[in-house]
């Protein structure tokens, strides 16, 4: 679904190169739940951008559902982050502008879908998460999470096949994060394949997969019996 | 097109769209009335005088001795014979005022010699059986006067004018159905009957206020020279002898008699410069218009620049999320752009009612004709291409924030 060989990324400012990424290695099976851990700054962020096709890269490949993306361009690229992505940000990303329903609706606006199937799929993704009755709100007068639950529901609307999530329950309390969580797993149980970036080891621990990224590269944590989960999601130890 | 979220999403910066849409609908107001005067004032500007402007031009002269009459009488015939033996002057002729002076004599005429309402106002012009060939105006009906009836009188004087010639236009608003050709009609007050010997083709009179909209063509020529304190000599050159006849006229004057003055500045005058200053104030108007349009045109696209910027700055977060969420750059550019198009077609609605509201008002106070809807029609598409020119750039700058900007915090 999602593989990446000796993929690097470069910052460059006036005055430094920063190498997010580096020789960075990744496989990720279709219908996987992985979860992605290490320390900040590490590149994990960078990861999830480039991977939603949300950044180009500097040098290597990556093969997205079997198609290599750097050749792809602004349109197209835009066409698969619609139509095969989805995505759940830490700060929820909602469009204050919007009421629920319409926030739902971007996507599958921008994908041209007719408005009966849209308001379908809508409040369907809104059953689905439990905000039904919210339709109407605004993100401001939702709960944090409420309003990741919204984004859930965005992500969903669409249908993805990839979902991508940067520290979904980042903002979360300990109980709305676990209810996030089950969220995703059912989700997965469905067929998708997800990608989620965490800080919270407990979290980490619920994937099938954990990968661990130090300096813009990727420790494979199962092939490496010195990490435990728990102790490399806090971040504890460096590579 | 996505309009109805834009507009959902428009409810959240009611401010600055109800003050960019207000700016919109009274730049478009004033714009048309604006555009609408100076159409008008050019029009105006661009009537015909009726005579043959390019090779016309005028002296003033002021009578030193303005006591006896009979001398002025005497000279003025001196000074015309003079004029006319002139190599590069075709014809000349004395008169009291000529078409576009600003100043002059008008009066009413009227049909019957009782009638106490007038039929209409008209130009009187004093001179002789020369005016016609040297104002270059053709006859389209009748004769000229004789040199045996031109005569002269003073401005006191009651008029006395067996025979007149009169313009075109005046004869149709006297005889709409027929021809006043050999009919009596009666200028200024006086109960002296003129017969009308002659029509002219187009011929303008010497007023050139808007007041005198109906009676610009008017015109009364009167076989007597008027022997006031100053005349007026028309002359017209040969073709392209005019700056030649120009230098010669003053001097064959003088050489008649010294005893005149004619003004350094503006005793001669080209017709070129007398229609330059018949419509100095109407050129004036049209320029001032033309000024307040382009600077408000300008403020406005500037206000929609600006706010549309600083529109796209704040939602610098938003534009990558909708980027993220799989908007292409054409998404993001239409969105600015039907955002401005739809507070655009709201600024234009007032503007119209508004700009078809001050004209209105104009009719009642001032000497206003009623906006032609044209007017109101090309403002409002101008306004528009106006506002979708200027949205442009911040809506391109728009288009390219990159959708990474979504997972920046910050
Ligand atoms: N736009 C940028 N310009 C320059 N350097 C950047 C940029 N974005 C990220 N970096 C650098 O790339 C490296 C990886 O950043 P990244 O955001 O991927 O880290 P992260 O693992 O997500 O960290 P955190 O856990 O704190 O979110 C960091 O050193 C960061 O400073
Ligand atoms: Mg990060």
């Amino acid at each position: 679904m999602l593989k990446m060989t000796h993929l690097s990324k470069v910052y460059r400012t006036e005055v430094v190169e920063t190498y997010a990424l580096r020789d960075f290695n990744i496989d990720v099976k279709e219908g996987e739940f992985v979860a992605v851990t290490g320390p900040s700054g590490s590149g994990k962020t960078t990861f999830l951008t480039i991977a939603g096709l949300l950044e180009t890269f500097s040098g290597g490949e990556y093969h997205l559902d079997g198609i290599e993306v750097s050749n792809l361009n602004d349109n197209a690229r835009s066409k698969i982050r619609n139509e095969k992505i989805g995505f759940i940000f830490q700060a929820f990303n909602l469009i204050p502008d919007l009421n629920v329903f319409d926030n739902i609706e971007v996507p599958l606006r921008y994908r041209g879908m007719k408005a009966a199937e849209r308001k379908q799929r809508i409040m369907e993704s809104l059953e689905r998460v439990g905000l039904a009755s919210r339709a109407k709100h605004y993100p401001a007068e939702l709960s944090g999470g409420q309003q990741q639950r919204v984004a859930i529901a965005r992500a969903l609307a669409g249908s993805p096949r990839l979902l991508l999530a940067d520290e979904p329950t980042g903002n979360l309390d300990t109980q709305m994060a676990r209810s996030v969580l089950e969220l995703l797993e059912d989700i997965h149980r469905e067929g998708a394949t997800i990608v989620m970036v965490t800080h919270d080891p407990e979290l980490a621990a619920r994937a099938q997969r954990n990968v661990h990224i130090i300096d813009g590269q990727v420790v494979e944590l199962s092939e490496d019996p010195r990490f435990h989960p728990a102790q490399v999601a806090a971040g504890e130890v460096r590579g | 097109m996505q309009i109805k979220p834009i507009l959902a999403a428009m409810r959240h910066h009611k401010a600055g769209t109800v003050l960019i849409a207000l700016q919109i609908a009274l730049t478009l107001a004033i714009v048309c009335n604006a555009l609408f005067i100076i159409q008008q004032r050019i029009e105006r500007m661009a009537r015909p005088s009726g005579v043959d402007e390019t090779n016309l031009f005028v002296i003033r002269s002021d009578w030193a001795d303005k006591s006896d009459p009979q001398r002025i009488d005497a000279q003025m015939r001196a000074d015309l014979i003079a004029l006319r033996q002139l190599g590069s002057v075709q014809d000349a002729a004395p008169i009291n005022s000529f078409p576009l002076l600003g100043s002059g004599w008008d009066n009413f005429i009227k049909l019957q010699p009782d009638q106490v309402k007038m039929t209409t106002d008209s130009a009187i012009f004093f001179s002789d059986e020369h005016a016609l060939a040297t104002l270059g105006t053709r006859l389209i009906a009748g004769r000229n006067f004789t040199a045996s009836e031109a005569g002269a009188q003073q401005p006191r004087d009651a008029m006395h004018a067996a025979q007149v010639i009169i313009s075109k236009d005046l004869a149709h608003r006297l005889y709409p159905d027929g021809s006043a050709l050999g009919k009596t009609i009666y200028v200024t007050m006086g109960r002296t009957p003129s017969t009308v010997i002659g029509i002219t083709d187009t011929l303008q009179a010497h007023m050139t206020g808007s007041w005198a909209g109906p009676y610009a063509y008017n015109a009364v020529l009167v076989p007597a020279q008027l022997l006031n304190d100053y005349t007026y000599y028309l002359v017209r050159a040969r073709p392209g002898q005019l700056d030649a006849a120009m230098r010669d006229a003053p001097k064959a004057l003088f050489a008649q008699s010294r005893m005149r003055i004619i003004d350094h500045k503006d005793g001669v005058m080209t017709f070129a410069q007398v229609r330059q200053r018949a419509y100095g104030p109407d050129r004036g108007m049209a320029i001032l218009m033309a000024i307040i349009s382009a600077v408000l045109l300008a403020i406005t696209a500037a206000g929609i620049v600006g706010l549309t910027s600083f529109w796209v700055g704040q939602r610098r977060k938003q534009i990558g999320v909708r980027r993220a969420l799989g908007a292409t750059r054409r998404d993001i550019l239409n969105y600015f752009l039907t955002e401005n198009l739809l507070i655009g077609i709201g600024g234009v609605m007032v503007g119209a009612v508004l700009a078809i509201g001050i004209n209105v008002w104009m009719v009642s106070q001032f000497e206003m004709a009623r906006l032609s809807l044209a007017y109101v029609a090309a403002g409002v598409v101008a306004l528009l291409v106006l506002g979708q020119g200027a949205v442009l750039a911040p809506a391109l700058r728009a288009s390219h924030v990159s959708p990474v900007e979504a997972t920046r915090s910050v």
